[in-house]
């Protein structure tokens, strides 16, 4: 009986070690160049103290909209998540189809610099 | 609950919807109110698809949220790119064209 | 929660049939990825070369695929062929490879980019591909919808001017609005029929669902408006004239020519296969639309200035002969409307075609001034513009009388004699703006009375000189004098369109 919870053992433990893993790591191998910027509380490039005449730059919804859709797309991904034992084979190949679609729009956002913080 | 309410309730919004589209000025508000006009089908086609017992609804509607989202988000682009070019931002305003 | 009661499994796939969809969909993103180099061959070139490949490849597999008979699902569920949708298909590839030699020279292409501008295009062709082939009001939306949001960026092509955004944003606003319409019509088909799949709804209506049934009434009102947004029937038609005129002219005749011919599949689907059943219903509602689009339509046309304007009206006249084919709900209908739809695509190719290479060189722009005495500075030119007038309006030896014959006889068949003379009527009345336009190319030294609206200063978009003709852009003058060529032949030779539509009138099964 217990046993039908081991494979949520095993995703707690999982998500746990990636976790610690990579905020050890990152603070083991990533470079560190501090900044005053970089200290304030928040560093999502908006100054911290936001005044009334305080206007979003162009980029801001630049990168809102790529985030909606990337984000967005997931959604395709729930249906094939509820059926998956069923259909097999084929939702596999069809996920693949669809994850080479988004990297392919992916490619071409960061090429053209759509990424890039103007 | 009766199905129907839902239904008449996706029918209020739609409807909304549709009335802020025709009246309002700033693009980015009638923007919104398309979104009301898309999310009342999925309303009804969730309530339709639950009354009649198949997933065919479900599905649809989740399609119906991936292209509300592109949608929109080709309108936010044009509008910044209004924006940009220090257009006026206003549909009333918008008469390059002769209408 | 909800017990889904079908057993999913995979769907059966015919690849066969599905390659077209593959070329088209796999030559879009390939010209995405190749646009992101830099070079001036591979925007100029390699770009357009690559997209036209793809249209080309996808047209044989088409044909490859042609079969007379009833439909065959290749998406099982989601997506069948038949000879409408192939023909169709035809249709939207014949017009993608016009669109691309015609955008060849334009500056949309640079300031979109070479490999986003091929991109859309085909994702436009893509959608319209899966619109007439949907089976299902979930593949109906994803293809409409698949058609529509290319179109809308493409119709801003023009990022850095105005009346381009502006025309994106109008179209967008009002495209979207049809779409949520469209939207809610179907969500009350499904909920009234029970079932997404045309098929089973054809079998619910009158079997199940009484065909007087206020949900599915109102459902097949809402539908029928959202896509009359698309096909510019009146009096959703307003945004027609604005939009055509901001887009870039190639993709106003793209527009003008796939767009319709995509809204006019899908209804001919929807109307005279899922729905046929109820026909007595939506029958006398659709006829009202077409009269009062006929009209509008041509009324509005007379006062136009503008050559996109006068085509964008003529098209909304156009759009309500195509909607008597449909009125009819018989066989004959439905190939008199598939013959007048590949008949309507040459005719405004041609006259598009034109338009493009009179604009690139004439201070006044699209403006109809930008024709005048055109007839002697380049013969080229006048003759296929000669050509698409006459046929729009009908003239007898051309496509265009073939077309309104064949409807005008499939209508009076039907039990509607007098759409038969509406049809008549608004061709009457349309030679006034036909003919002016050909009064203004042939007879220059004397001067024709030109609506009297402010005249728009519009800059030349290139080339700048009063002396470039026909042989300055090759491709336009060829694409106009082929699809002018096609015209002529199909108006004295017409049976070989026939026999394709007569195969076109098999598709449904049910049909009288």
């Amino acid at each position: 009986m217990l046993k039908s919870y081991l494979p949520a053992l095993v995703f707690l433990v999982l998500g746990v070690g990636v976790g610690v893993a990579f905020t050890f790591a990152n603070s083991l191998l990533g470079p560190k160049r501090p900044s005053k910027v970089k200290s304030e509380p928040y560093e999502s490039g908006l100054p911290s103290d936001v005044r009334k005449s305080f206007r979003f730059g162009v980029s801001f919804y630049l990168v809102a909209m790529l985030f909606i859709l990337f984000d967005i797309e997931v959604v395709f991904l729930y249906p094939i998540a509820v059926r998956l034992e069923e259909v097999g084979t084929f939702a596999l190949i069809e996920t693949v189809v669809f994850i080479v679609l988004l990297a392919i729009a992916f490619v071409h956002v960061w090429r053209r610099g759509a990424l890039e913080w103007k | 609950m009766d199905t129907s309410w839902y239904v008449v309730l996706s029918a209020f919004i739609f409807c909304i919807g549709a009335a802020g589209v025709m009246t309002r000025r700033s693009p980015l508000v009638v923007l919104l109110c398309l979104e009301l006009m898309l999310n009342a089908g999925n309303l009804a086609l969730i309530a339709f698809s639950r009354m009649l017992g198949n997933g065919e609804g479900q599905i649809f509607a989740l399609i119906v949220v991936v292209v509300a989202a592109c949608e929109v988000v080709i309108g936010l682009g044009i509008i910044v790119g209004m924006f940009r070019r220090r257009l006026p931002i206003d549909v009333d305003q918008m008469n390059e064209l002769r209408g | 929660m909800i017990e889904l009661a079908q057993v999913v499994q995979a769907p059966k796939i015919d690849y066969q049939g599905l390659a077209p969809l593959f070329s088209t969909i796999g030559g879009s993103l390939a010209v995405l990825m190749i646009g992101l180099f830099r070079g001036r061959f591979v925007q100029r070139t390699l770009v357009p070369a690559v997209a036209a490949l793809a249209l080309l490849v996808a047209m044989g597999m088409t044909i490859a695929n042609w079969e007379a008979g009833d439909s065959r699902p290749i998406i099982e569920g989601a997506l069948a062929i038949d000879t409408l949708a192939l023909f169709m298909s035809m249709l939207f590839y014949v017009t993608g490879l016009a669109t691309v030699a015609l955008s060849l020279r334009s500056d949309v292409q640079r300031e979109v980019g070479a490999g986003e501008y091929m991109a859309l295009l085909l994702g436009a062709i893509s959608g319209m591909v899966v619109l007439a082939g949907a089976e299902n009001m979930v593949t109906l939306f994803v293809g409409f919808e698949l058609l529509s949001i290319p179109l809308y960026v493409l119709s801003a092509g023009y990022v850095r001017r105005a009346h381009s955004l502006e025309a994106g944003l109008k179209y967008l606003v009002v495209g979207s609005v049809g779409s949520a319409t469209l939207l809610y019509g179907l969500a009350l088909l499904y909920g009234a029929t029970g079932s997404t799949d045309f098929r089973a709804m054809a079998i619910a209506i009158g079997d199940t669902v009484a065909v007087t049934d206020p949900l599915l009434l109102t459902g097949v009102a809402l539908a029928a408006t959202g896509l009359a947004f698309k096909a510019s029937v009146a009096p959703f038609h307003q945004w027609t004239p604005d939009v055509y005129e901001g887009a870039p002219t190639p993709i106003t005749s793209f527009m003008a020519v796939a767009t319709k011919v995509a809204a006019f599949a899908v209804t001919l689907r929807l109307f005279d296969y899922a729905l046929s059943d109820a026909q007595v219903q939506w029958g006398p509602a659709l006829a009202a639309l077409a009269t009062v689009t006929i009209v509008i339509g041509n009324a509005g046309a007379i006062a136009q200035s503008s050559l996109k304007r006068m085509l964008a009206w003529s098209g909304v006249a156009q759009a309500g002969y195509l909607l008597a084919g449909v009125v009819v709900g018989t066989q004959l209908g439905l190939q008199a409307t598939a013959f007048y739809l590949a008949a309507y695509l040459f005719m405004n190719v041609a006259a598009f075609a034109v338009v493009i290479a009179c604009e690139r060189v004439s201070e006044h722009g699209d403006g109809i001034e930008s024709l005048r005495d055109l007839g002697r500075a380049s013969p080229l030119l006048a003759w296929p513009m000669t050509i698409a007038m006459l046929a729009l309006a009908g003239f007898p030896a051309t496509a265009g009388f073939i077309g309104k014959f064949y409807l005008i006889e499939a209508v009076v068949a039907g039990d509607y004699a007098w759409l038969g003379i509406v049809i008549v009527v608004g061709s009457m009345i349309s030679l006034v703006y036909y003919l002016r336009v050909i009064a203004v190319m042939w007879m220059g030294r004397f001067e024709v009375e030109l609506p009297s609206f402010p005249p728009r200063r519009v800059k030349a978009v290139a080339g700048r000189s009063p002396e470039a003709d026909a042989r300055a852009q090759p491709e336009v003058a060829s694409v106009a004098i082929l699809a002018a060529a096609a015209t002529i032949f199909f108006g004295i030779v017409p049976s070989p369109l026939f026999d394709l539509v007569s195969d076109v009138g098999t598709s449904f099964g049910g049909l009288v």
